[in-house]
């Protein structure tokens, strides 16, 4: 093979990734950056770009601000929460008990499970006359009455939205758990053997040997969480569809409803999920100084 | 550390371009409907009127399409069945993806007339004057005729005679006091006074039967007027029924599907419903036929003298180019013996008059039919559509905030989407 033509070789290679990547992910990414300047109605026609106008009206909806700070704190208390438990999850795995094989398999079925199932479970489940955890606390005598509205949980958007909240860590934790646990097997023993030398009880090696070596691992499992957690559909729209009103909407169902009525105006909303994503991530590594992490 | 996380990272996006080839893959096998070997494959869209997979609409539709098939070799229908609650979506999603189906039966939009995706009833149908005149407004934009009315039903307020009974009432309520009053007499009884289902399923008909209570409605001739102050009075009236606790908890997150099966568990006391309530009441075996009865709609001072029309249309869109194909099929499917057997089916009345004709001396549809004529229908207008499903999400609010500021940003919504 000539020289000149050699140098083109890796491209064989990087050429159909690259496509791939250039098809499927960024072509997506600029035809929703389009859309979001044009004027677009209900049936998908196309009427020509319109500068502004979509975000313009988007921030006039009276909803948009409260969807928004809705969404932040559903992010950062199912992550943080999932994070913390999937932690004490991993430490329990890592231990040897009998049946430990089988554990970590059953670990697996809220992940493999559609998480659509899972959300439509815990919606009948809480069904206010007849759902197995209302019944249940009725039989305790917590709740004093079936279908009153103290046993609505999924009509109030408070009480709505923690039992989303809880849906929600529920299927994210067995990725976490894994990644971290991933991360426990990596620590080698040694280092926990020159620990307890100098004299290290087994808190103090928690954290200043495990948290460290597990930053790696814990820093993987947050970002996939994040991104994941922020677009996260089937819970909020199977459970409550966003309601009452907006009144438990994340900013991912919005646009699903305004993709109803306006494209174009949906579009926009994804370009501004599409940023605080960007935001949120960036900021995320540069608070863990990520490049520390990876390098070392 | 580098090298291990970067081929981690490979791995992950070979993963991901994978799921995104398989997903690729999955989109691209929804085509459909071309012309192979002399064939024509239409694709008809139906919303599912069944209450379970023993009477699903697509049982009715196959006994159409076999007879048809046989009929006409050359043409071949494939049927997609939806349920009520998510078909204007499903269908606005297919429109929007530019997959379109050739004919529709469920709600019918005069925006996709507007947009030149319909053809003409008289361009698809022999006898389009065969469909009932009363909805012919509904259906018309521009001054033509595109939504073809298939199945049409009016509203009644449906009670638990055995409930009212145990309360110790002795007739149905006809005006809204009546109706707090009783509604308050079964709440006492541990059941559900009212069943007021203003979750997004079907909130545009329950509101707008409460509007008419007081003259109220979304339109006053052609305009918007859903801040009307007899519209909020109503609204501030059903609030006062919410927080008294006499309806079920929170109705602005309640669909009407599971309320009317409550109702037919002998759960509720009053609820307002469609002939189509009945098949759920026989198919609970709760109540028996003495137990509940249907009356007309209660209003702010009587009964409603005109009630809400709601017709189901078909319609047929044009885009792929099969309008004589659709000719073909719609003929076959609105011959009366269809019309009549979906009638039986799902407790609707017809929606052509040679089929109301054979039912006028029924007595249960005869007394429904003949209020037909005048009842009150929905908008016709393109804005229509849009305003639709804001009411659908947000009119829940009115009864847990403020009436008059939730009817006013849905008035805002509406006036600035005609304009």
């Amino acid at each position: 093979m000539p020289a000149a033509l050699r140098r083109f070789a890796p491209l064989l290679w990087l050429g159909p990734a690259v496509a791939l990547i250039g098809v499927v992910v960024l072509w997506p990414v600029v035809v929703m950056v389009q859309s979001s300047f044009q004027r677009i109605g209900g049936e998908g026609f196309v009427a020509g770009y319109d500068g502004i106008d979509n975000y313009d009206n988007l921030f006039h909806e009276p909803d948009v601000v409260s969807v928004l700070v809705r969404t932040l704190v559903w992010v950062v208390v199912v992550v943080s929460v999932t994070v913390l438990i999937s932690l004490g999850l991993a430490q329990l795995f890592h231990q040897k008990f009998p049946g430990r094989r089988i554990a970590r398999w059953a670990l697996i079925i809220p992940w493999a499970a559609s998480v659509m199932m899972s959300a439509l479970i815990f919606k009948w489940a809480l069904d206010p006359n007849v759902g197995v955890i209302n019944v249940i606390l009725h039989d305790l005598g917590i709740l004093k009455q079936l279908g009153s509205n103290q046993a609505d949980a999924l009509g109030n958007p408070t009480s709505a939205l923690a039992w989303m909240m809880a849906v929600a860590v529920f299927v994210s934790l067995p990725f976490t758990t894994y990644a971290i646990l991933a991360g426990l097997q990596g620590i080698p023993d040694d280092v926990y053997e020159a620990a307890s030398i100098d004299g290290a009880t087994s808190w103090r090696g928690y954290l200043g040997v495990t948290l460290p070596l597990l930053r790696p691992a814990i820093l993987v499992a947050t970002l996939i969480n994040v991104i994941n957690v922020f677009n996260s559909f089937p819970i909020i729209w199977e459970m409550t569809g966003g309601g009452p009103g907006y009144e438990t909407s994340t900013s991912t169902i919005y646009m699903v409803d305004l993709k109803e009525s306006d494209v174009g105006q949906s579009a926009s909303m994804s370009v501004i999920n599409f940023l605080l994503v960007i935001v949120i991530v960036l900021i995320y590594l540069s608070t863990t100084r990520w490049k520390e992490q990876v390098d070392r | 550390m580098k090298k291990k996380l970067t081929s981690r990272i490979a791995g992950g996006v070979a993963l991901a371009s994978a799921a995104a080839l398989a997903l690729a893959a999955c989109g691209s096998s929804g085509s459909g409907s071309s012309a192979a070997g002399g064939t024509t494959t239409l694709k008809l869209v139906v919303a599912d009127y069944g209450t379970g997979p023993a009477n699903t609409s697509s049982k009715y539709w196959a006994t159409i399409v076999t007879a048809f098939e046989k009929a006409y070799p050359n043409v071949k229908v494939n049927v997609t069945t939806i349920a009520w609650t998510n078909f204007d979506q499903e269908v606005q999603t297919m429109i929007q993806n530019k997959q379109y189906p050739d004919i529709t039966e469920g709600d019918y939009f005069s925006n996709y007339a507007q947009d030149g995706l319909l053809y003409p009833a008289s361009g698809v149908l022999s006898d389009p004057g065969n469909l009932l005149p009363a909805f012919k407004t509904q259906g018309t934009y521009n001054g033509t005729q595109y939504g073809m009315p298939f199945t049409t039903s009016s509203r009644t307020l449906f009670y638990n005679k055995k409930l009212f009974a145990q309360a110790g009432i002795a007739s149905a309520p006809q005006t809204w006091a009546e109706v707090e009053a009783d509604a308050a007499k079964v709440t006492k009884l541990g059941d559900v006074g009212f069943g007021l289902p203003l979750g997004s399923e079907e909130a545009q008909a329950e509101s707008l039967l409460w509007m008419l209570g007081d003259g109220g409605g979304y339109q006053t001739a052609g305009k918007y007027t859903i801040d009307s102050p007899a519209n909020v009075s109503a609204f501030t009236f059903l609030k006062g029924l919410v927080s008294a606790g006499d309806t079920e908890p929170n109705p602005g997150t309640v669909d009407r599907t599971p309320l009317w099966e409550q109702f037919a568990q002998g759960k509720i006391g009053m609820i307002n419903g469609s002939p189509a309530l009945i098949p759920i009441i026989q198919s609970a075996g709760d109540l028996t036929s003495s137990d509940w009865t249907s009356v007309p709609i209660a209003g702010k001072n009587g009964p409603l003298a005109t009630t809400l029309g709601v017709c189901d249309n078909v319609s047929a869109f044009s885009p792929n180019g099969h309008e004589a194909q659709i000719k073909e099929f719609l003929n076959f499917a609105y011959q009366d013996k269809y019309q009549l057997a979906f009638d039986r089916e799902y407790d609707l009345l017809p929606a052509t008059v040679t089929a109301s004709k054979a039912l006028s001396s029924d007595p249960v549809f005869g007394p429904f039919l003949t209020a037909l004529p005048n009842s009150v229908q929905y908008p016709s207008d393109t804005s229509w559509a849009t305003v639709k499903a804001k009411i659908q999400q947000t009119i829940g609010l009115a009864v847990s905030g403020s009436p008059a500021s939730e009817l006013t940003q849905l008035q805002q919504i509406a006036t600035s989407s005609a304009s």
